[in-house]
């Protein structure tokens, strides 16, 4: 390739762009938008370039920049994608430009909500493109932290009646309210990190202390006592934000109270970036302690997929229901990661792919819904495909790719995740099924309740379609969507290439107990 | 004659302090203005001075010395020390335009008492300088003269804990002195361990334990917080923690080590209580000066843990923290002084919409915030991580994990700040802007580069902490 710093050029694209709006005047509406749009643009553009460059029969990370930070303690500017970070590039390239455009009708202090937003994707782009553990650490903070004033400032609050044996507490803590959702989400995801932070700088001192390199940690032969208890460490700090039951709670708050384009980057990216470092950080650098924890990460995972399902499916308001099913489908992604197969990982990693770009679908929709209804409540609403069929139609395919319909890219991924889990224990694809179809109950009855019953009542019977500017989104998600979903192959490839590489470095490891 | 060149910072600092006492002579009583300019030019000076001195040279038969880490701890006091006359001098010229000459001169004389504190290495030197250092406080604190009485408290309550604790400090270093029988510290180091060195030592510790506001020594913190003119509890909340801090260090690193046995593990508990209760004093605070006050023991408590595991790189942790906290304390009571000085009241209330009617404010408010918190990009993380990294190597995962969760509860009562500025509207009526005399505009701009500059590049920082504390304890 040509000596142009395209990874630098994708992750700081948005951050220069922040910067360029924070000169900008306040009311300048029209320039913000496109500013923003551009700015997404440039690194969306970029994205697409490494995913197209990448050679897959080379293999391993490429697109290199190296600058030295702290010599000394081994830590650098050190970028590089392999198969997996190209595909979840081009995945968060997707969601911010689809993102940017599907809030282009909010007005509400609209400069300072982009600024945080690109600086968000900033953080994101440069965990996925970060070889080095420790930038990667630091982007990974970034993307985490304005979420907090995101939601604080944009979010909604639900009411929920401070009744019950409760009350108290929910009166105290303000239940319900965006402040608390924010505050929460903050709190629960930076002790997490506080374990990411611990376990990556064991990892660190546990390889010699030279490098935080994962291509140097990899190679370093770690004691098989001291990967059993870093594991954990990063699988309960990255999962915390990977939605791992019983540290998800923050997740259905904190989504079902973010403002749209938030809650598509928080569901559809950010969730990934605690999946991909278990994954990437986890289970490649500690081959060892992925083995002995497999079994337990596996459990979880199924308890997540079975127990998020049935979540959803109790809820009626319409935000809960997704964030629910994220909760559900990050499940899958674990529970494929958890087989340590082939199959398991690829469909794992392409379950962050196509669960992304899905929910990011999802959450654009049902912000729409919102804005024009002022109702998430799925049985109040009934018959809005009369009004707004455009919604309608991408509303269903949602659906269907989030129940796993074979066209779309959700069925590709699951049924990867599932051939995975029945060749490490049956009895997880049995429960992991179970949960695809309960998803399939929740989605539907969501999908019919709002769209395609009876109605519209008389109050909603005006209401307009998606406009302009929102189509971009909806349109261009749906396509992928679609695409991914019939030529999986597009992105399959690249992380194929990568998987059987790192899982061959766990089997290498390990002489006994993985089925072929 | 004894050689002056090592005390050529402090003599130069004395310039000042004379400089400004002439003046302030002349200066009619309407005019006086200008004496926190030219204190702040004369300080800035100075400190500007100690990155031309070179460290090395003993005065005095050795009971001051000018070596590393004596230097790094002056840049400290001074640079606290700058950024807090530069808060005052619309603050004062507000409140009491007649009386700033004491104000400037007792700020001065409380700056040369740490000065010299930081280079003592003899009993005797230390208590004097200590006093030189405490003294001024009191009558600082009481500055104000706020009808409603608080100011008296918090300066009454400062100066009573203060002189308790003098009494007991020295009566520990009077035992410390008859157990060997010497007051200058390099020999106590040769001194055999005997019940009344360790009395001693315990003595000495619960006595300066109080001006660092460690618990259970903690009480007077919150109180004079709220009551104290705002720039001068900035100032309060660094620079006497930080002198403290020297004290220690050169009584305990540089002559106690060998018994660090006795003192560490009793330090090491303190810490971790003080990690503890400040964050929980700090949690229901609506004061955002108490507030402050609560997560500033916090702080303290993981500054003691850092000197408390006794190691270089302990040390040079703390060195580091103790830079990163003037900036981002200062700077985050650089703002309340502002708010304060316009609404008259220091209610987290006063930062509702700030984001909307400051942006710029409340940004710097965030970054210090933020700094406050431990978030990665701004000084605090490294502070933070660096103590918790050198701590972890000696063993104290216990207290790494205890300052870990309470930095996490610190975010809570951070981002309720953060809250008030960035999420909840503006009050009914508010102005737009707020208006900032140059000073106190150049103190904020300072305290964000700092806490940026540290937090994108801390290596100079780093290294040269780590080479002062090396070379104190003898490891170069």
């Amino acid at each position: 390739m040509s000596n142009v710093p395209i990874l630098s050029l994708v992750v700081w694209a948005p951050f220069f762009t922040a910067l360029v709006l924070l000169v900008l005047p306040q009311r300048s509406g029209n320039a913000v938008r496109l500013v923003s749009v551009t700015g997404a643009g440039i690194s969306l553009l970029g994205s697409i370039l490494v995913a197209v460059g990448y050679d897959r029969d080379v293999g391993g990370f490429q697109f290199r920049e190296f600058v030295p930070v702290v010599p000394s303690m081994g830590i650098n500017y050190n970028l590089g994608v392999d198969g997996w970070g190209v595909s979840l590039l081009l995945l968060t390239g997707i969601i911010i430009f689809a993102g940017c455009w599907a809030t282009w009708s909010l007005k509400h202090r609209h400069k300072e909500y982009y600024v945080l937003l690109l600086a968000l994707v900033t953080g994101v782009f440069g965990v996925f493109a970060s070889i080095d553990l420790f930038v990667f650490f630091l982007f990974y903070e970034l993307a985490v932290l304005p979420m907090y004033l995101l939601i604080g400032i944009w979010g909604s609050t639900k009411k929920i009646a401070d009744k019950g044996p409760f009350a108290f507490a929910y009166r105290m803590l303000g239940v319900g309210g965006k402040e608390y959702a924010a505050m929460k989400l903050t709190l629960m995801l930076l002790l997490g990190s506080a374990f990411i932070l611990a376990g990556v700088l064991t990892l660190y001192w546990a390889g010699g202390g030279t490098s935080f390199s994962m291509e140097d940690l990899g190679r370093v032969d770690l004691d098989p006592s001291v990967q059993w208890w870093i594991f954990p460490a990063l699988w309960l700090g990255f999962g915390t934000l990977g939605g791992v039951f019983p540290f998800h709670t923050w997740s259905p708050d904190g989504h079902a109270s973010a403002p749209t384009a938030t809650s598509m980057l928080h569901a559809g990216v950010l969730m990934k970036l605690g999946a991909y470092g278990v994954i990437r950080v986890g289970m490649v650098l500690l081959p060892e302690g992925a083995q002995d924890w497999a079994f337990i990460v596996g459990c979880v995972a199924v308890i997540n997929v079975f127990y998020g399902a049935l979540s959803a499916m109790s809820q009626t308001d319409l935000k809960y229901i997704v964030a629910y099913s994220s909760v559900s489908h990050m499940g899958i992604v674990m529970l494929g990661a958890a087989t340590l197969t082939v199959d398991g990982w690829n469909g794992a990693v392409y379950q962050m792919f196509a669960h992304g770009i899905m929910t990011g679908l999802f959450f654009a929709l049902v912000g729409l819904v919102y804005e024009k209804a002022h109702n998430r409540e799925i049985f109040q609403m009934g018959g809005f495909g009369r009004v707004m069929p455009g919604v309608a139609v991408f509303f269903t395919l949602a659906c269907l790719s989030s129940l796993g319909m074979p066209g779309t890219a959700g069925f590709v991924a699951e049924f990867l995740v599932f051939l995975g889990a029945f060749q490490a224990h049956p009895w997880w694809a049995v429960f992991g099924i179970l949960g695809a179809w309960i998803t399939a109950v929740y989605v539907l009855r969501a999908t019919r309740a709002i769209f395609w019953g009876p109605g519209p009542v008389e109050r909603y019977a005006d209401l307009t379609d998606a406009g302009g500017p929102e189509w971009v989104a909806l349109v261009g998600l749906g396509i992928c969507l679609v695409l991914f979903g019939c030529y999986p192959g597009l992105v399959l490839d690249n992380i194929d290439a990568t998987t059987v590489v790192y899982l061959e470095r766990i089997v290498d490891s390990v002489v006994v107990g993985v089925s072929p | 004659m004894s050689n002056l060149v090592p005390l050529t910072i402090d003599l130069l600092l004395a310039a000042v302090i004379l400089l400004v006492f002439v003046t302030d002579l002349i200066l009619p009583a309407d005019e006086k203005r200008g004496l926190g300019a030219l204190a702040a030019v004369g300080v800035a000076v100075v400190l500007g001075a100690t990155f031309l001195v070179q460290p090395g040279g003993e005065a005095f038969g050795g009971a001051f010395v000018l070596d590393a880490v004596g230097l790094y701890l002056k840049r400290i006091f001074l640079a606290a020390g700058l950024l807090g006359l530069l808060l005052s001098i619309d603050h004062s010229d507000k409140r009491y335009p007649t009386r700033q000459g004491e104000y400037y001169l007792l700020m001065l004389f409380s700056l040369l008492g740490m000065c010299l504190l930081s280079g003592a290495r003899e009993l005797i030197l230390l208590a004097v300088s200590f006093e030189l250092m405490g003294i001024p406080l009191y009558v600082l604190a009481a500055m104000a003269k706020n009808p409603d009485g608080k100011n008296t408290e918090a300066a009454l309550k400062l100066f009573l804990v203060g002189a308790t604790s003098t009494v007991i400090g020295l009566w520990g270093l009077s035992f410390i002195y008859g157990a060997t029988g010497t007051t200058q510290i390099a020999a106590i180091a040769a001194a055999e361990s005997t019940p009344l060195l360790r009395l001693g030592m315990v003595a000495t510790m619960a006595g300066w334990a109080f001006k660092l506001g460690i618990v259970p020594f903690h009480m007077w913190v919150p109180d004079t917080y709220e009551g104290a003119p705002t720039p001068f509890v900035g100032f309060l909340s660094v620079a006497p923690k930080a002198a403290g801090f020297a004290a220690f260090i050169r009584l305990f690193m540089g002559g106690l080590l060998g018994f660090h046995g006795s003192w560490g593990t009793l330090l090491l508990v303190l810490a971790g209580v003080t990690m503890i209760l400040g964050n929980l004093i700090a949690v229901p605070q609506n004061n955002v000066k108490r507030l402050l006050a609560g997560s500033g023991i916090g702080h303290m408590g993981i500054m003691m843990l850092s000197f408390a595991i006794g190691t270089a790189e302990g040390l040079a942790m703390l060195l580091f923290y103790l830079a990163a906290y003037v900036f981002t304390n200062m700077g985050a009571f650089a703002v309340q002084t502002v708010l304060g000085d316009r609404y008259g009241s220091d209610d987290i209330d006063m930062y509702r919409g700030l984001a909307q009617r400051a942006p710029g404010l409340a940004l710097a408010m965030l970054i210090f915030l933020l700094s406050l918190g431990g978030i990665p990009f701004v000084a605090g993380f490294w502070a933070k991580l660096y103590v918790f990294v050198a701590a972890w190597q000696q063993g104290q995962w216990l207290l790494v994990i205890l300052g870990a969760s309470m930095a996490v509860l610190g975010l809570f009562y951070y981002l309720r700040v953060a809250r008030a500025m960035y999420i909840e509207p503006p009050a009914e009526g508010a102005q737009q802007g707020e208006p900032m005399a140059l000073p106190a505009r150049l103190a904020l701009l300072a305290a964000v580069i700092g806490v940026v500059g540290m937090g994108v590049y801390p290596r100079p920082f780093v290294d040269s902490a780590l080479e002062a504390a090396r070379g104190l304890l003898g490891l170069l």
